[in-house]
């Protein structure tokens, strides 16, 4: 009987073939034997310039065009190496020193062999990303070298070797081949194959075989500046190296396996969520689970358990009789963990004992309270599902710093306080203590056993020197994600070549002309803030003859210049939006087109899509519809210069009377939205002007509100309104709309019982009319600011509005609760979002423009853009936001302090939180810095009074108008130059 | 399929063969001895995608293939039954792992009959085939009747492997295939691998992902001897038993047995056999010098082709050899040749087996150092993956 398996002695092709043998567990618990047959190859060609022989047998396109070789003929040496070297990483060192292969100093010509890569996906996808990256850059030489596939380097596994051990000699014998290929190529220079790695068997192997092989600390000795790059190498890492683990005790719970998690979670056990650190306590956690209403409380270190914010992880609920409170302190780690020394070896109990203390006061408080329910559920982390840590920018702490560290060069070990407060600070080891010190940082975590109080971590790189504009500009894109580096060619390439000199073509014949309507004959301007650059939005009004009037919005036609699935689609799709930074705009687009064709600029001709209305003089929808056209703006005024020319009587031109009446219009279409419950929301806006050459700030201004712009919003949500019910009249599954759900109840019930018991004030939330109304009723007649308060306040209790596709929800659910409109889109700023641009495509085809393209179609792909938008559309806010805020301060640096009026926004037992209007910023005064001793302090939390007796005699209570003194001052804790407040009186 | 295939083979023939097969020693046409197999080629592994699997040929030209896949499934929580399972998971201490290690001691460990599902497909018959059905059923009855079988499925107390055995006969059938088709679902067993388990207690399973860390079904280790059953085909010739007959030989068989036995460890973790069969709790015995501990697990009839081949027709009766006496003569000596032997004259055998044939028959099966161990010995020998 012949066998049925292949032998190898019958078949020629025996050598050929390989098979590779593993399990696969699926989501759904299935559990798979996977056999993939490898068929080995002898033309996967080494890629490195200097060879000739693989040139000729490369695989070619259909062009018969090689992919062109990536390593360079002559790479650089070190000092070790001084014919120069190739590069070959294991998995090992790209897990621990990613931000290595990242400098732009060294690690030049990498070859990364295919199965490092995969186990790379396996073990962090991040990494992965962040290495693919790296290989499709040009100028860094990195190439993926498909090891398994290539006869010669195909390692089959051997009778009792592990899944590691035969990955290791994979790699060895992928850099031994290099070896001896490149030295077959008769060049003079034949460079050094290098292998990188961190495990010291693997090295001790290579040793044996005579392969060159370095550890990584190793390697980066012989490099130039080997004492910035050594940094980079995570710390734990290097002491596998130097010194076998230490024996410590855990301070920390140790985590329950995956599988234990997940069966719990699904018996309902145990709650997967996203943990999220309070900002006024970085002792407090709460995280969201699907099985509660409410949030569970997380406190303290030991239930915290090495989580970070942002990480998924699992909690466990504790007993009833650990419930607890959430904290009416404000607890920050600085102040509590102030004095702990970054070196020395940690002892003792993970709660220190100031910590301890103030975990005491607390239960005292929650005990000396009679009612039981105001306890709430508390939770402990047993387990993190996925780590969501980024790179966090930060900057030493001085007082961690020994004195002998700031001379030396020896490796020292330092905190680093993260500019976010709700990370932990970090343990870092650093050569250059001396160099860092007070300069913003950008810093990896590495991981946190639970063996140590505080997470390590590894420096990436300096931004400059803090309070420096670049330095804190770059930490704020950076704490944001805020993708700020310049566009690529790839994308520029997609812009049109004519550059600045694109016209509308003259001839109607044009294909550009096709299906456009000329729209140049009528009277349409452009009304925006100061200096706008990207106008995406213009309007005009003409009467009808049959007393109705014509109103259209014609927005730029961003999707005439972005067509779907290039490269520039893919960049703004990925920034997804435009961020405003005081001083600087992060563009979703290039430049050419945002500020240039696609902007609506007043007399030159440009490409739009207008949505013309058809108004009654009562502002109803007599009919709708929309086309791309071209238009020809007349004028592009400012909110101010609009506002005079429509207030000055003497103007009666056809431009003024039109906007005149699209003026009268607009108050109409506010009246109808207020009247079906759109909440009229705040926050506090402030701008911050900027000398004009220096561009430093030199006042903050509180932003007036004119009519004209009212005029621009209203016909702006009009276009959004008309445009979606349209998209989602054509596109019911797939189209992109913005949704804004109704809070839940209990989010208000903080702010509602602060005005029970305040004011007396009800607040109903029963619907978006019922809490406009209720929002009218909280006045102070004694204090107009009150109102604004209140509606500040109340907009935080707001959920936040999101683009989604329209068949994720039910159409109920499309609603936006803060406009009060069953439907909404964003259609009216193409040039500055994403979202826009997609709901421009997809009217597009359906009014039958163009025919849709699969990728506005689909429906996986849609979600995911929302999904992405909307996070990067928060971020921006954030990063706008905390640039207003630096500049404040920066305005405010310098000059006398200046006394201001405050309103108290929240109390705590050793604290308050006061917002200043004319700042629009918030500061927390805390009780020792009311008066020196620190004053006793009685806090009573259902009437929301704070009492101070001793050195300071105070009542403040919430809600209540106080004089602060306002004087910028350098957080030593964040190093962000912010405001500080003193209370200077209670009114 | 039916034991009886139409065998062209005249009543002389028949004869012939059934008395040379009842010499003592016999003498079968192929000159082997009684307990003598015919040769096999066995090799495993021959399907990669399979958690196990075998094929064996037999000289004769027939030729098996089975396959072994397992999969996860839940197990059905029974009114009743202790349902709480996750009450160690919520303390999370290791301490309560431990107790959980030891409560696993105590061996709670269930089996199903239905964490085991079996197909026999033989070429040219329907799966519904009244024969393939009454394989697949003694098959698969061998496999669970130890009760051990299913045991070895059991994952945790929510989990357990259900395994899926296809058995399948790729040559058309020449002799009766059950002696093939279980041993080569015995190799297959043998060769089986399931993932090895990472999780403790009864979480939700889960796996290593490296197929080399898989440990067999049935370990081989020298402590155990646990092996997957085997069916034989056994027959009877007056008083001599012949083992694995060929398709000639069992048309003249008088009785044809499919016998099957399993070799356990030892005989201390060996639960008191629960077959009612006598005569297998008495020859549950430990055999000192291979270890193997053989057990009968049952004995099933075979209805022999045997008994509907045509008989021969005595001279003596016979109208062509002048053979035309009276009335009465003819009727007489029609009588002895229904009734009595006649020398020469082939006649179908009737009635069951003889309890002295079963007796001897038993015995031998289970002889130490007998055909039995003979058989597992070979079979252990095939390389295995």
């Amino acid at each position: 009987m012949a066998s049925l398996k292949r032998s190898v002695d019958s078949d020629p092709f025996a050598a050929n073939i390989s098979s590779k043998v593993y399990v696969r567990s699926t989501k759904s618990g299935k559990v798979q034997k996977i056999v993939r047959e490898v068929y080995l190859r002898q033309d996967i060609p080494c890629s490195s310039k200097l060879c000739t022989s693989c040139l000729d047998t490369a695989p070619r396109d259909a062009a018969g065009r090689p992919t062109p070789f990536v390593l360079s003929e002559a790479p650089a040496g070190t000092s070790v190496f001084r014919q120069g070297h190739y590069l070959v990483p294991d998995t090992n060192a790209f897990l621990t020193a990613m931000d290595l292969f990242e400098q732009s100093s060294a690690f030049y010509d990498v070859i990364v062999l295919q199965i490092v890569l995969e186990e790379l996906r396996n073990r962090s996808l991040p990494l992965y990303n962040r290495l693919i990256s790296l290989t499709k850059s040009e100028e860094k030489r990195f190439y993926v070298f498909f090891n398994e596939f290539r006869l010669e380097t195909h390692v089959a596994r051997q009778e009792g070797e592990s899944v590691n051990d035969r990955n290791d000699r994979a790699v060895r014998k992928a850099v031994a081949w290099y070896g001896q290929h490149l030295a077959r190529t008769k060049s003079k220079q034949v460079p050094a194959v290098v292998m990188l790695s961190n495990d010291r068997d693997n090295l001790r192997k290579a040793k044996q075989e005579n392969i060159p092989a370095c550890s990584l600390a190793e390697y980066v000795k012989q490099l130039k500046d080997a004492d910035t790059l050594l940094d980079m190498i995570p710390e734990d890492q290097d002491q596998e190296m130097i010194k076998e683990k230490r024996p410590g005790e855990p301070f920390y719970p140790e985590y329950f396996t995956m599988s234990k998690m997940m069966t719990g979670v699904k018996a309902g056990l145990l709650h997967q969520g996203i943990f999220n650190v309070s900002p006024y306590n970085y002792l407090e956690g709460s995280i969201r689970v699907p099985a509660f209403p409410k949030p569970l409380v997380i406190l303290g270190r030991e239930n915290i358990n090495r989580s970070i914010d942002g990480d998924v992880v699992v909690v466990e609920v504790l007993p009833r009789d650990q419930w607890k409170e959430p904290s009416t302190q404000v607890i920050e780690e600085d102040a509590i963990t102030k004095n702990e020394n970054a070196d020395a070896e940690e002892t003792g109990d993970i709660v220190s004992e100031k910590e301890r203390k103030a975990l005491q006061e607390e239960v005292k408080r929650t005990h000396s309270k009679t009612t039981e329910g105001h306890a709430q559920p508390t939770a402990k982390v047993v387990g993190v599902v996925k780590r969501n840590w980024r790179q966090y920018v930060g900057h030493i702490d001085q007082s961690s710093v020994s004195q002998s560290a700031q001379q030396g060069r020896k490796q020292d070990t330092v905190f680093v306080i993260p500019m976010d407060k709700k990370i932990p600070r970090i343990r870092l080891r650093t050569r250059q203590v001396a160099e860092l010190v007070g300069k913003r940082i950008l810093i990896a975590i590495d991981g946190w056993d639970r063996g140590s109080r505080h997470p390590t971590g590894h420096f990436v790189r300096s931004l400059g020197e803090l309070e420096t504009k670049a330095a804190e500009t770059e930490a704020l894109l950076l704490e944001y994600d805020v993708q700020y580096r310049p566009f690529p060619k790839t994308v520029l390439d997609c812009l049109p070549k004519e550059g600045h000199d694109w016209k509308v073509p003259e001839s109607l014949e044009d294909p550009g002309w096709k299906d456009r309507e000329d729209l140049r004959g009528l009277l349409i301007c452009s009304i925006d803030p100061v200096g706008c650059q990207d106008i995406d939005d213009a309007l005009h009004s003409r009467p009808l003859p049959n007393g109705n009037t014509e109103v259209g919005v014609h927005i730029a036609d961003v999707s005439h210049f972005v067509k779907p699935n290039n490269a520039m689609d893919a960049e703004a799709s990925i920034r997804g939006t435009t961020v405003y930074m005081v001083d600087k705009r992060i563009d979703m687009l290039p430049m050419l087109l945002g500020t240039d064709l696609c902007s609506l600029k007043p007399y030159v001709e440009r490409y739009a899509f207008s949505v013309l209305w058809e108004l009654s003089p009562d502002a109803d929808i007599v009919n709708v519809r929309f086309t791309k056209s071209v238009i020809k703006s007349r004028e592009a005024f400012s909110y101010e210069q609009a506002q005079l020319r429509v207030d000055d009587n003497s103007q009666n031109d056809e431009l003024t009377t039109s906007i005149r009446t699209l003026l009268a219009l607009s108050k109409k279409l506010k009246q109808k939205r207020l009247d079906a419950g759109a909440l009229s929301l705040s926050s506090p806006e402030v701008k911050v002007q900027m000398e004009s050459e220096t561009s430093d700030p030199i006042d903050v201004k509180t932003k007036v509100l004119l009519d004209t712009m009212s005029l621009v919003e209203e016909f702006m949500l009009l276009a959004n309104v008309s445009v979606a019910r349209k998209i989602h009249e054509a596109f019911p599954q797939t189209a992109i709309l913005r949704r804004h759900g109704a809070p839940p109840k209990t989010n208000f019930d903080e702010l509602a019982n602060q005005l029970r018991v305040k004011r007396g004030m009800d607040l109903s939330v029963e619907s978006s009319r019922a809490l406009a109304d209720s929002l009218d009723a909280c006045v102070d007649p004694k204090e107009p600011f009150f109102n604004t308060l209140i509606r500040i306040m109340a907009t935080r209790c707001m959920m936040a509005a999101e683009y989604f596709c329209s068949g994720t929800q039910a159409y109920p659910e499309f609603r936006h609760y803060g406009l009060a409109s069953e439907i909404y889109t964003h259609f009216t700023s193409p040039i500055r979002r994403y979202a826009d641009l997609m709901a421009h495509r997809q009217l597009a085809a359906a009014i039958g423009y163009e025919a849709i393209h699969p990728t506005t179609r689909s429906r996986g792909r849609l979600e995911a853009v929302c999904k992405n938008i909307n996070v990067r559309h928060r971020n921006a806010q954030l990063a706008g936001r905390a640039s207003i805020a630096y500049y404040v301060g920066q305005a405010l640096r310098g000059k006398a302090t200046t006394e201001e009026d405050g309103f108290v926004l929240k109390i705590f037992s050793n604290g308050l939180v006061v917002l200043v209007p004319r700042f629009g910023i918030e500061g927390l005064i805390r009780l020792r810095d009311l008066a020196d001793p620190e004053p006793a302090a009685e806090f009573d939390a259902d009437s929301y009074t704070l009492r101070t007796s001793g050195s300071r005699e105070l009542e403040v209570e919430l809600f209540q108008k106080v004089r602060v003194r306002v004087a910028d001052q350098k957080d030593e804790a964040t190093g962000k130059r912010g405001v500080k407040m003193e209370l200077v009186s209670v009114y | 399929m039916a034991s009886s295939q139409h065998v062209l083979l005249s009543p002389a023939e028949l004869a012939y063969l059934h008395a040379s097969l009842s010499l003592a020693p016999p003498i079968r046409l192929d000159g082997r001895s009684p307990t003598q197999f015919r040769p096999l080629v066995a090799e495993t592994g021959i399907l990669p995608g399979t958690n196990g699997s075998a094929r064996i040929c037999f000289a004769d030209g027939t030729e098996a293939i089975v396959g072994v896949k397992a999969e996860v499934e839940r197990t059905a929580q029974r009114p009743g039954e202790d349902t709480v399972f996750f009450e160690e998971g919520g303390v999370g201490t290791d301490d309560a792992d431990e107790e959980g290690e030891t409560r696993d001691g105590v061996d709670k460990r269930k089996g199903d009959a239905s964490w085991v599902e079996m197909t026999v497909e033989i070429p040219g018959l329907r799966d519904d085939d009244s024969g393939t059905a009454f394989l697949s059923a003694m098959l698969s009855e061998a496999l669970l009747a130890d009760g051990e079988f299913a045991k070895r499925l059991w994952i945790n107390r929510r989990f357990h492997w259900k395994l899926y055995l296809d058995i399948i006969l790729i040559s058309p059938p020449l002799s009766y295939p059950l002696p093939l088709l279980s041993l080569t679902s015995h190799l297959a067993l043998l060769s089986t691998r399931l993932p090895r388990l990472k999780s403790e207690g009864d979480e939700d399973p889960f796996f290593d992902d490296d197929w080399a860390a898989a440990p067999h079904l049935y370990p081989r280790t020298a402590a155990t001897t646990t092996r997957p059953p085997i069916t034989l085909l056994v027959m009877a010739v007056g008083n001599n038993i012949i083992f694995d007959p060929s398709k000639e030989e069992l048309t003249v068989a008088d009785v044809a047995l499919a016998v099957s036995v399993t070799s356990a460890t030892s005989p201390s973790t060996l639960s008191k056999p629960h077959t009612t069969d006598a005569e297998a709790a008495a020859a549950a015995e430990t055999d000192p010098e291979s270890g193997r501990n053989l057990r009968l697990l049952s004995i099933r009839t075979i209805d022999p082709p045997s008994r509907l081949t045509p008989p021969g027709v005595a001279n003596a009766v016979n109208a062509a050899y002048g053979a035309a006496g009276t009335q009465k003569a003819t009727l007489e000596a029609q009588t002895a040749a229904e009734t009595e032997a006649v020398e020469g004259v082939w006649k179908a055998p009737r009635g069951g087996a003889k309890r002295a044939v079963l007796g001897a028959l038993v015995q031998k099966v289970l002889e130490r150092g007998g055909v039995v161990d003979e058989v597992l010995d070979a079979l252990e020998a095939v390389e295995l993956g």
